[in-house]
């Protein structure tokens, strides 16, 4: 049995971890709203296709390095790399020659290659179920009275933190970011200005769905099993974050899925398992009844 | 922006629509040319296309499973099961002249995809209709067999409201879950737990299971501490973990499937959760050791029969995967026992027809692989074919409880 403040405490590292997941999510899905004004419902796939090459790698690499840490770090590495050029790609081929039809048909594009990617999954791993078999001890960490806190979370946190710090100073401080900033508030603007659009919307696709990839790596590692179907309620629950932090805004979707993470941990806690989607979602409504363009969303003006 | 969002729920609805009725593409369509709709025995033997047949023609056997969605690899094992059964008979000649046919249509687990899936069972006119593996996938369907006069054997589908719809026509082959939460008393007292905590996935089969818990064990002397719903393929449940820690539970018994289920195993013993853990029949399969890993060790399944287990088990197992490339699942042996009771009842009506092979079917017993088939009053299983298997060094074992 728990203390109050153990409960307190141990459902918030619950809530943080699963936000980290929602967080690297949902900045793919923000940025590339942000940048393209769409919604790019194939994201949450890009995330099973990371944690899918990351059982790949992690596995051909069992061999050489050993089932620890540093195979886990090499393997989320090429799933970043691999997953980076496949957005890439799918930006290249599927988006592109959208970009200025109507945005309905780019949505519809998003659909049939989410379909593409968990189909061909499905076929490439006959429908099973894949365990991803570590040696790291789970279960090794800090204690805190009845609270543990493992060293497999601390890592997780502080990956997500790196990465969301790192995006942050890419996006603030160097020219692509700029750029990437520009072409999101005004991209015919932007092309008359020479700046290479389509190569700076090309990189915002790479970099967000690296950041899924990490996830999906992040998420073989924590919860050990990889499956064609897992990128869907991810998927959706990372776009909502990204709504309850601000389309479009990266700090935003940082904000959006941690909150999100601690809501279900919070709903889990209060009201029961049952109960928790209701809860979270819940108070998301009531937050976007008084707040509709989400907690740090700009406030858009339609030009006609 | 109102509208915008309008069109965009739309799409989506339309594209699961447009999803729903292409799901079926492993769909084997049957001769429509060959099937015969229940033909007299005096019929003339003519119009086949297998020549060394003498009598009767094509019985073919329409089957509700999932293949694709989250329980595909289920529903393809069932399917060869199935397949393998009936090879062997037709290997041995048939059933009265008639040779065996198989086709699926495709429930994803989804109970409105079983629903379509079901009307173009019926619209291929089988002779009978055998699957069912999620309980919340085949209940939508078994209305309409019944008005279409189809007799069904539900293969491993072990919801109790199946059984509460009554349907005349309507067999479980599978232990229904009340068994299985016998076998869990049983093994709850021989442990000497008195705390117990479910979760299930708030579906049919899983819930019902919960359910049964929750109403049966607290008679009994058993105090359920905690219900928790865990949603299909969420990745985390380490709120759960905490609330059922929290909650004080000293067995934990996991009523889902087991590929979350090995996701759960990991979690709660990640989360610090030291007490038992039992699962429910879902989650029979290797794949829970594997997926597992160290944390499964000392976990128990209420199983249903397992395969290696059963008498002629190794012949079993070798022969499945000299056909197929992979082990049976845990429902192999029940779908294969299936299609050896169609065969006895139509040995023993003596006809194809929709009530002579009801009552037939009504009167079975026949020893199979998985146990005793022989249907209770309410057509569910009169003898539970439940084991206790607990995991041991990456093994399944037998545990004896009395």
């Amino acid at each position: 049995m728990f203390s109050p403040g153990e409960i307190i405490l141990q459902q918030t590292v619950n809530g943080l971890i699963l936000g980290c997941f929602y967080a690297l999510i949902s900045l793919g899905y923000t940025m590339v709203y942000g940048i393209v004004r769409l919604l790019n419902f194939a994201h949450g796939d890009i995330y099973m296709v990371g944690a899918f090459v990351g059982f790949f790698v992690f596995g051909a690499l069992a061999a050489i390095t050993g089932t620890g840490w540093l195979s886990i770090i090499l393997a989320m590495v090429a799933a970043m790399f691999l997953c980076g050029v496949l957005g890439f790609l799918i930006q290249r081929f599927a988006y592109r020659p959208l970009l200025d039809a109507p945005r309905l048909s780019l949505l519809i594009t998003a659909i049939g290659v989410s379909l593409i990617l968990q189909n061909a999954m499905m076929i490439l791993t006959n429908g099973e179920f894949k365990f991803f078999n570590h040696s790291v001890n789970p279960r090794a960490g800090i204690s805190l009275g009845n609270v543990t806190i493992t060293w497999i979370q601390m890592v997780l946190l502080g990956i997500t933190a790196v990465l969301l710090i790192s995006l942050t100073w890419f996006v603030s401080k160097t020219i692509w970011g700029k750029a990437m900033r520009a072409i999101s508030m005004d991209r015919p603007t932007c092309r008359l200005m020479g700046i290479n659009v389509n190569t700076i919307i090309g990189i915002t696709f790479f970099i967000g769905s690296a950041l899924a990839a990490v996830a999906g790596v992040m998420a073989c590692v924590y919860y050990g099993n990889v499956h064609y179907f897992m990128g869907y309620i991810m998927g959706m629950k990372a776009f909502t974050a990204a709504v309850i932090g601000g389309i479009g805004s990266i700090p935003g979707a940082m904000l959006g899925g941690l909150l999100l993470g601690l809501l279900e941990a919070g709903g889990t806690q209060v009201l029961g398992s049952s109960w928790k989607d209701v809860f979270a979602f819940g108070i998301l409504i009531i937050m976007l009844i008084f707040k509709p363009t989400g907690l740090l969303g700009k406030t858009e003006v339609e030009r006609m | 922006m109102k509208k915008k969002w309008f069109l965009l729920i739309t799409l989506i609805l339309a594209l699961s629509i447009f999803m729903l009725a292409c799901g079926d593409k492993e769909e084997e369509p049957p001769a429509p040319g060959v099937t015969t709709d229940a033909p007299d025995e005096t019929d003339a033997p003519d119009e086949t296309d297998a020549p060394e047949v003498p009598a009767g023609g094509v019985f073919t056997i329409g089957a509700l499973l999932p293949m694709t969605g989250p329980e595909a690899y289920y529903g393809n094992d069932m399917y060869q099961s199935y397949q393998m059964a009936i090879d062997e008979i037709n290997e041995a000649g048939g059933v009265l002249g008639y040779t065996f046919e198989i086709f699926n249509e495709d429930d994803a687990c989804d109970a409105a995809q079983a629903a379509t899936a079901g009307s173009k069972i019926i619209s291929a006119e089988p002779d009978i209709v055998v699957g069912g593996y999620c309980s919340g996938a085949t209940i939508p369907a078994l209305q309409q067999f019944y008005d279409a006069n189809l007799v069904v054997l539900v293969s491993a589908a072990n919801s109790t409201n199946i059984t509460d719809l009554a349907l005349e026509q309507t067999f479980m082959v599978n232990s229904p879950g009340t068994h299985g939460v016998q076998t869990l008393t049983k093994l709850a007292k021989s442990l000497g737990v008195t705390k117990i905590a479910t979760i299930h996935q708030g579906d049919d089969y899983t819930k019902n299971l919960s359910d049964i818990v929750e109403r049966d064990m607290p008679g009994d002397g058993f105090e359920i501490v905690a219900v928790e719903v865990m949603e299909k393929g969420a990745a985390d449940v380490s709120a759960i973990v905490t609330a059922i820690r929290n909650a004080g539970a000293e067995l934990v018994y996991w009523c889902g499937y087991h590929a979350d289920g090995s996701n759960v195993i990991k979690q709660l013993r990640q989360g610090g959760y030291e007490g038992e853990i039992v699962c429910g029949d879902g989650s029979s399969s290797v794949d829970l050791i594997t997926g597992s890993g160290e944390a499964g060790e000392g976990v128990y399944v209420t199983s249903p029969p397992y395969v290696e287990l059963a008498e002629g088990g190794t012949e079993y197992v070798a022969k499945y995967e000299e056909l197929y490339g992979q082990p049976p699942g845990g429902y192999s042996t029940l779908c294969y026992d299936t299609i050896y009771v169609i065969k006895e009842a139509i040995e023993e009506a003596g006809s194809i027809e929709y009530e002579a092979l009801r009552l037939a079917v009504e009167n079975i017993d026949y020893p199979g692989m998985s146990g005793r088939i022989k249907f209770a009053e309410n057509h569910e299983l009169a003898e539970s074919n439940f084991m206790i298997v607990k995991i041991e060094n990456g093994e399944f074992v037998l545990v004896e409880v009395d």
